[in-house]
């Protein structure tokens, strides 16, 4: 029975550490800009609809000339789908930070306004140029397919999202702890006075994490493209696990949001095994029982979040 | 010059001269609206959309507290309408009553785990509540019809004992809803001039203060929460009416973030009349942008973020602005004793 | 005899203890003063004594009742009030309508949904006098927000009147206070100790000597010294700290 649940258990672990991946970056640009940032899912969603542009003319856009790219490998349209992807998505973020600088200092809620409006624009600017139909990614066929060990079936692309999460979670734990870059995020998410006496420029620092921030979650949006599919409405269900996580996880803390994000995937990973339809209710279910008897989530600080 | 913000001074009168104005412009608007270019039905969807604002901006406006999962309430009213009709009494005001009844109690129970919570954590969790609704009502398809829908819900006549009226028309359910709409006013302008009010709009001020000069802020927030649920109810039955069925899709998220989005548009923050002029705003903009692209809710995000932006208090803020404006000008120009005792 | 008693109060956050032992008893009539170096739990000593912390162990007694762990608004009731070191005030509302909010009688119809409040002038001269008391005659339609740093202070006071206490737990009121707004305090908090039991977290020696009757001084979660200001005034802890001008 147990053994059963292995291939289970590797989906939900895959799915959670996406989900922790999109959640992270989700929590930097909360630390740093104590904005929650409605639109997250949106920019996951652009980020798999602009791996889509780079990877194949299905895209649907006038792209002809690019006909003898897209007749290079399939691996290096991956390779560079997984760059430019985040770039674009980046650029994005800027824009939508220069907007939200209006917003700063003003009641939070004026931020989560904002930010649920540039969701809404980024869902309709998608459905515009590319319809509301289904896309599939293209993926390389050394990570595509499966394979049977026992008498179970398993998932190479799955043990591949799992893999390729937990290292960009690991490369990003290095980034914000090992680096000078990482000290001033974090000084950024404890004080922003603190930033400007380390004799940083606020400004620009806030500009550069909701662009990394972004670009975490069009990474999120690629490597989950072949999971869930390419869809418009995809946003919303990548934002609300996001939140899910954060609460789950308590703000500002790294492990904590990784551990919840473990914890939020395996439910639904598990869930979905038996009760296909009731899956996403017990993400939910769980939130609200962890947060009706720990406010803060299971390692959270005080935070912007009740103000 | 504060005809568009909350009022400083809470008033002891029922009825006021906006209120005489937007009864008067709403009681006529079925003779009009076809000249203007838009239809009845769209009349009846505005003013039900208006009874469900009005009580939502109760908690947003002036409890100051963002509920992200209110779609799921106006849901829960319609098909509570439906059952009610399907299996109990088909009877209007039964009909009803239980809707409201039904909607307030679940509301209630929902309250129970938020009362206690501030910010955007309390935005969080109601959006996790209203998403379980969402869930629990797209997937318990025996009762709710699932993405299909419960369907042939009947617009119950009007039933007054000795004379009944058919509400069959658009026009008849209008009247109906617009009856609604006073008593529904009425009952929130003196609420919002009470001592209930005043509390309310110091807990979004300051809800450690209201503790600690004695009131319970959880009980507040419980009781609001619940109202402007038992609302919400009364919106969804009337709009299970006006659809001749309850369907899932204004449970969702999207739709419990338009009407906080409506309601801000409006100026909920700033003006009671707030939610009026953002629903009127946002299904005369449906239709009209509506007309020419097929994308409408793209422009209609971007007039939204505009509006954060530029002019946080939406229209109600921009009117009032405006006319303070006209007021300093004519001030300016005018007689320097008027200027000097304008305050 | 102690109209309100700390006995044996420990507050810990996580694993950080904040409250080692705290044993405190105020006099009625009198004003109690309570002193120490910042970080030395004053505040959160207040927090526990007023419902905002329940305390991990220890009791809390007002009148001979336990109050333990009662919520702010539970203890608000019981006769207890105070006003803030960093100011909470209704910042969109008069300085009229936060002492409003705050009386009694409005919160016996905080449940009225339909009868407005204004024009009601029992409420209004009620508040209108207290706005007097704390020097505030004159600004009653002046927005909190707009109002001097020191106009908030003393409004801050006045709200916590409004609820007519029996006790009022009075946090750094000097804080950020110049020369002559102290002095008008002074006054003010003279006044009030006729009528109404004080307790003061106070910074400015010279002002809490000057008008406590009785002080304690807290450090590291403990009450390290009690007594009158004459003979606190030899007290080696108490030299030790800002009281140099003093002694």
């Amino acid at each position: 029975m147990l053994y059963d649940l292995i291939p289970h258990i590797i989906n939900g672990l895959a799915l959670g550490l996406l989900f922790a991946l999109l959640a992270l970056g989700f929590m930097l640009i909360i630390g740093v800009m104590e904005v929650i940032n409605l639109a997250h899912g949106s920019l996951f969603a652009l980020g798999a609809y602009i791996a889509l542009v780079v990877m194949t003319p299905d895209g649907g856009l006038p792209f002809a000339f690019m006909q003898p790219y897209y007749d290079l490998p399939v691996i290096p349209r991956y390779i560079i789908a997984l760059i430019v992807g985040p770039i674009v998505v980046g650029v994005v973020g800027m824009g939508l930070e220069i907007c939200l600088r209006r917003t700063y200092g003003k009641d939070p809620l004026y931020g989560l306004l904002l930010t649920f409006g540039a969701a809404m624009v980024l869902e309709e600017g998608i459905r515009e140029i590319w319809g509301s139909s289904e896309y599939a990614l293209p993926i390389p066929r050394g990570i595509s397919g499966g394979f049977i060990a026992g008498d179970l079936i398993y998932s190479n692309y799955r043990i591949y999202a799992a893999i390729f999460s937990a290292a960009m979670i690991g490369v990003l734990w290095v980034f914000l702890n090992k680096t000078p870059y990482g000290a001033v995020i974090k000084a950024g998410a404890h004080d922003s006075e603190m930033v400007r006496a380390l004799g940083y420029n606020l400004k620009r620092l806030r500009l550069y994490v909701f662009a990394f921030g972004a670009a975490l979650a069009a990474i999120a949006g690629i490597i989950m493209a072949p999971i869930w599919g390419i869809r418009p409405v995809v946003g919303v269900d990548a934002v609300v696990p996001a939140f899910v996580v954060i609460v789950l996880g308590g703000v500002g803390s790294f492990w904590g949001s990784v551990s919840a994000g473990i914890l939020v995937g395996l439910v639904v990973g598990l869930t979905a095994a038996f009760l296909t339809d009731w899956s996403l209710l017990s993400m939910y279910l769980l939130l609200l029982a962890v947060v009706t008897f720990r406010a803060r989530g299971l390692a959270g600080k005080a935070s912007v979040l009740e103000a | 010059m504060q005809a568009m913000e909350y009022d400083k001074k809470q008033t002891a009168a029922w009825i006021t001269p906006p209120m005489l104005i937007a009864f008067a412009v709403f009681a006529t608007l079925p003779l009009w609206i076809e000249t203007v270019g838009l239809y009845e039905y769209l009349a009846v969807e505005v003013l039900i959309w208006v009874i469900f604002a009005m009580g939502f901006n109760l908690l947003l406006g002036y409890g100051g507290l963002p509920s992200f999962g209110h779609g799921a309430f106006f849901g829960i009213g319609a098909y509570a309408f439906g059952l009610a009709q399907f299996n109990v009494w088909a009877n209007l005001w039964f009909c009803l009553a239980a809707a409201i009844f039904v909607t307030a109690v679940i509301g209630g129970i929902a309250a129970l785990f938020l009362s206690h919570r501030r910010g955007i954590y309390f935005a969080l969790m109601t959006i996790a509540v209203g998403q379980i609704f969402y869930f629990i009502a797209s997937k318990w398809t025996t009762v709710t019809g699932g993405e299909d829908g419960m369907l042939n819900i009947k617009r119950l006549p009007v039933d007054f004992g000795l004379v009944e009226f058919s509400i069959k028309s658009n026009v008849g359910l209008y009247y109906l809803t617009f009856g609604l709409f006073v008593v529904v006013t009425l009952l929130l302008w003196r609420l919002t001039n009470s001592p209930y009010g005043r509390v309310l709009r110091a807990m979004k001020q300051n809800e450690t203060r209201v503790a600690f000069i004695g009131y319970s802020p959880r009980l507040y927030k419980w009781s609001v929460f619940t109202l402007s649920c038992a609302i919400a109810g009364l919106a969804g039955g009337l709009f299970a009416m006006a659809q001749e069925g309850a369907y899932i899709n204004i449970m969702s998220l999207q739709w419990s973030g338009t009407i906080v989005l409506i309601v801000l548009i409006g100026g909920g923050f700033v003006s009671f009349w707030g939610p009026l002029l953002g629903v009127i705003f946002y299904f005369v903009s449906r239709d009209v942008l509506g007309a020419y692209t097929d994308t409408w809710l793209l422009w209609f995000g971007l007039i939204f973020m505009g509006l954060v932006m530029f002019k946080p208090d939406g229209l109600a803020g921009i009117w009032r602005d405006y006319i303070g404006g006209r007021k300093a000008k004519s001030e300016q120009s005018g007689n320097p004793a008027t200027v000097a005792s304008g305050r | 005899m102690a109209v309100f008693e700390a006995q044996h109060l420990h507050k810990r956050f996580g694993d950080q203890v904040v409250l080692e032992e705290i044993n405190l008893s105020f006099e009625a009539g009198q004003l109690s003063g309570i002193m120490g170096p910042n970080g030395a739990g004053k505040t959160t000593c207040f927090n526990v004594l007023t419902g905002r912390y329940k305390p991990n162990r220890g009791k809390v007694v007002f009148e001979g009742k336990d109050i333990t762990g009662l919520s702010p608004e539970a203890v608000v009731r019981k006769g207890i009030s105070r006003s803030f070191q960093i100011m909470n005030l209704f910042d969109d509302y008069t300085a009229l309508d936060n002492v409003v909010v705050a009386l009694p009688q409005v919160r016996k119809r905080g449940f009225d949904v339909l009868h407005a409040l204004d024009g009601h002038s029992e409420t209004q001269d009620r508040a209108s006098e207290i706005l007097r008391r704390v020097g505030l005659a004159g600004r009653e339609g002046a927005n909190a927000k707009a109002m001097s740093y020191g106009e908030r202070r003393a409004l801050e006071i006045g709200v916590a009147l409004a609820t007519e206490p029996r006790i009022l737990f009075v946090d750094e009121p000097t804080a950020g206070l110049g020369t002559e707004a102290t002095a008008q305090l002074a006054d003010l908090i003279r006044e009030l100790k006729r009528s109404t039991t004080i307790v003061m977290i106070e910074h400015d020696m010279r002002f809490l000597f000057g008008l406590a009757d009785q002080i304690s001084v807290i450090h590291w979660g403990q009450v390290i010294a009690q007594g009158t200001p004459e003979e606190l005034r030899g007290n080696k802890w108490v030299q030790r700290s800002n009281l140099g001008g003093l002694a």
